[in-house]
């Protein structure tokens, strides 16, 4: 467990390190996980010494969200006034990109 | 008291028992209101305003365990690869659909706010709404929105995709799981991908990668789409 937690946070590290001195506009989370996976692809490191900490947290993914949503709490007054068209903007955009996503998937994945 | 609740273990226990109590009343209640992230939310903010405790002094403990998202995303990294095999089979496929459902997220959020006369900050603020927040926040520093506002509806629009997503999907007769994995992940990010993997694990797999690509083709397009389409309100 310990072996496969050092893994995921150099990964973080370089992806942090990455961001940093780069400046790109890609998080640094993101870029540690297309490292991850390029050297698990590259066969650099072994599944076996990464998965036991990375399957634990996958499987809190939602626990560390969390406080992010009770951040909430901060930003209402901002949002406050102009609740209604971005209310209305917030939830018929993310309608429509979830369908269209979902339905070109589904349709182009049944040929 | 008010020095007690600013310890880190307020924060940390408080947002672990709630994470608890979610997972009992969703195993009594299978409801999609019950979503472990909004009722957790909804327990600690009860708690806070009860006890009239700010956001900061809950985070103290509370930051500790948001901290343990940058690791979580990197070990997505691990889930895609282990689904490597499926993946290739249709990445194609995949990669299309992400592509022009994120560009249709970007879009219609800001045309939305340009047909009801939003102020211009909001477009720049939300055409980052669909992905995950450490991203999603650099974004709107490029386009020169308000951080704060693009943190607090990305979550929304997390929650809002993980709440309903799969139901009105399915309404939709959008039933294929990995289909609904990737609308989740382009939609609603890392917490749609929360839900993704409560359906299956491929499903979370394909939210995940998803999340990560349109994360991607909004950092790179959303600033060129934002100026494109402000141009037309002046």
């Amino acid at each position: 467990m310990l072996k496969s937690l050092i893994y995921i946070f150099s990964f973080l590290f370089l992806g942090e390190l990455i961001h940093y001195f780069l400046a790109i506009p890609i998080a640094g989370n993101i870029i540690g996980m297309l490292l991850i996976f390029l050297a698990l692809f590259f066969k650099l490191i072994k599944l076996e010494d990464v998965k036991p900490a990375s399957d634990f947290l996958v499987k809190y993914l939602m626990v560390f969200f969390i406080p992010y949503g009770v951040g909430l709490m901060v930003y209402v007054n901002l949002i406050a006034a102009y609740w209604v068209p971005v209310s209305l903007a917030m939830i018929l955009s993310t309608l429509l990109s979830l369908y269209i996503t979902g339905a070109i998937y589904q349709k182009l994945d049944k040929k | 008291m008010k020095a007690f609740f600013a310890l880190p273990i307020f924060g940390v226990t408080l947002t672990l028992v709630a994470y608890f109590l979610s997972g009992k009343l969703k195993d009594k209640f299978n409801l999609v209101l019950f979503n472990r992230v909004l009722v957790s939310a909804v327990l600690i903010i009860g708690v806070l305003l009860l006890f009239n405790i700010d956001f900061e002094t809950y985070n103290n403990g509370a930051k500790y365990i948001s901290f343990f998202l940058g690791p979580s995303v990197v070990a997505l990294g691990v889930t895609l690869y282990e689904k490597l095999e499926e993946m290739k089979r249709d990445l194609s496929v995949f990669l299309i659909s992400v592509f022009v459902g994120g560009v249709v997220g970007i879009f219609s959020v800001i045309l939305f706010l340009m047909l009801w006369n939003a102020p211009e900050i909001l477009s720049r603020s939300l055409a980052s709404k669909s992905v995950t927040t450490p991203i999603a926040i650099e974004i709107t520093k490029i386009t020169e929105g308000i951080p704060e506002i693009t943190a607090g509806i990305v979550i929304i629009t997390g929650i809002l995709g993980n709440a309903f997503g799969p139901f009105i999907l399915q309404k939709l007769g959008v039933k294929n799981n990995k289909a609904v994995g990737t609308a989740l992940g382009t939609a609603a990010h890392g917490i749609g991908t929360a839900r993704a993997f409560e359906i299956s694990d491929s499903a979370g797999t394909y939210s995940g990668l998803a999340m990560c690509f349109n994360g991607i083709i909004t950092a790179l397009l959303a600033p060129y789409i934002l100026d494109w389409l402000l141009t037309f309100s002046q």
